[in-house]
């Protein structure tokens, strides 16, 4: 993705995911569209690029919500450098793999989140976080992901055959 | 010594840049660990700045596109009227519903200015512009700052009771903390038997009322309000109905579960109180007795 098709993504990511975002809940959390972002414009990247976008990605995120900076700036760098050095597998994949492997992403950034914010501001309660926040989000945020992949390997192939 | 390490940098510029990234972060968070940091606030709100135009342009257009749609419903329904009666009718049912909703805002609005004076503040009312942009927090965006006279720890209110407090100020935005929000904690009353504790959220829709003495009376219906301790929030905003006591064996304390008065999920004007002139200002204020936030 260029920088330029980034930082505008970015913007729309900002105002999406504190308007739009909140209509398409699970069980009232949203899908984390920031996250599907830093991993969508990771691949096929390099990965000190995304690992720079993904840090954009979670400052932004930080300033548009009651984070710490740099909570979920961490996060998302970790992410999108790992996403960039797994781009092509999870491109290429099957929509069940893609899924398995944006849950299992979105499960871990969940999980570097809450370490992160027990490390620095104490532990949340663990059991009411999983329950209300992260189940939910890693679920939602996968299923949209995967869903944006397809739609983006499917305009590619509507592309190819136009052109 | 420099050309070398810089030889070095780029020969292992991948792991460079992630590191650097990585290290920002964490400094970042080191310094809002114990206190806040001047710096970091700064910058949170100059990265607040550089979207928040667009997320209020946003807010506005869809406003206004609302609008325009219930307009032209409005207008497709005259132009029917004047073929079929049936139609008349459907368009002014559509006509009703566009006031019915101008009716309830004007509603909303009446009541803010209604709310009963609290000494030292006049409310100014303030519109919600976006959300909490994670699932780990509940803040939400409105649309005045501090060109609006709007500062940190400002009591933010809803004509059913407490919402919560501004915690960050750009100057045509502000973030409020929500009471709910899991590092939000409010000194607070129970009304009938005037019992302290300190309300505190828990992340989901409810309050926890925590630190009530094991022998104290609370039941189930009572009323809770703010209790004034801390000099945040004033005395007597409603905060929410007890709808559960929990009594754990050898806990010191006894807790209850609080249902809030005001709807958080639906919260579209509120109302900040801003101190008068001359009076402390929320950020002067002394933060203790149970009222903090991070």
């Amino acid at each position: 993705m260029k920088p330029s098709a980034f930082l505008l993504a970015l913007v729309g990511v900002c105002v999406l995911q504190g308007a739009a975002g909140t209509r398409l809940t699970l069980a009232g959390v949203q899908p984390d569209l920031f996250l599907i972002l830093a991993v969508g414009a990771s691949l096929g990247v390099a990965p000190e690029a995304a690992a720079l976008m993904g840090f954009l990605a979670g400052l932004y995120q930080d300033a548009l919500s009651g984070a710490p900076l740099g909570l979920r700036a961490f996060t998302l760098t970790l992410m999108a450098f790992g996403a960039a050095r797994v781009g092509r597998e999870l491109e290429a994949g099957r929509p069940a793999a893609q899924f398995a492997v944006l849950l299992g992403g979105a499960a871990l950034a969940g999980v570097i989140t809450l370490a992160t914010l027990s490390f620095f501001f104490g532990p949340p309660p663990l059991l009411a976080t999983l329950l209300r926040v992260m189940v939910p989000e890693t679920l939602l945020t996968a299923a949209l992901g995967t869903a944006l992949l397809g739609a983006a390997r499917l305009w590619r192939t509507v592309r190819k055959a136009a052109a | 010594m420099t050309a070398a390490l810089l030889r070095l940098v780029s020969r292992h510029r991948r792991g460079a840049v992630l590191a650097s990234a990585l290290l920002v972060a964490f400094l970042t968070l080191t310094l809002q660990a114990r206190q806040d940091s001047v710096p970091v606030s700064f910058a949170k709100r100059a990265l607040l700045m550089t979207v928040a135009p667009f997320i209020k342009a946003t807010a506005w257009v869809g406003g206004g596109v609302r609008g325009v749609w219930r307009e032209y419903v409005d207008l497709r329904g005259v132009q029917a009227e004047n073929r079929q009666l049936r139609s008349q009718l459907g368009a002014l049912q559509q006509r009703l519903e566009a006031l019915q909703e101008m009716a309830q805002e004007n509603r909303r609005l009446q009541s803010m200015l209604e709310m009963p004076e609290l000494p030292g503040a006049r409310p100014v009312v303030v519109r919600v512009i976006g959300k909490d942009a994670t699932n780990w927090f509940r803040t939400i965006l409105i649309d005045r700052g501090s060109a609006d006279g709007l500062e940190r720890n400002i009591p933010v209110v809803a004509p059913l009771g407490l919402v919560g407090r501004v915690v960050e100020v750009a100057p045509i935005v502000a973030r409020v903390q929500l009471i709910t929000d899991p590092v939000s904690s409010v000194g607070a009353l129970v009304q009938r038997t005037r019992v302290t504790g300190i309300a505190a959220g828990d992340g989901g829709a409810a309050l926890r009322l925590r630190y009530l003495p094991l022998m104290s009376d609370v039941a189930v219906g009572d009323r809770v309000v703010t209790s004034g301790m801390g000099g945040v929030f004033p005395k007597g905003i409603p905060l929410g109905t007890v709808v559960a006591v929990e009594r754990r064996s050898g806990a010191l304390f006894q807790e209850a579960v609080l249902e809030p008065t005001a709807d958080l999920s639906k919260l579209e004007e509120i109302a900040a109180l801003v101190p008068h002139p001359g009076r402390a200002s929320g950020a002067e204020r002394h933060e203790g007795g149970g009222d903090r936030a991070r």
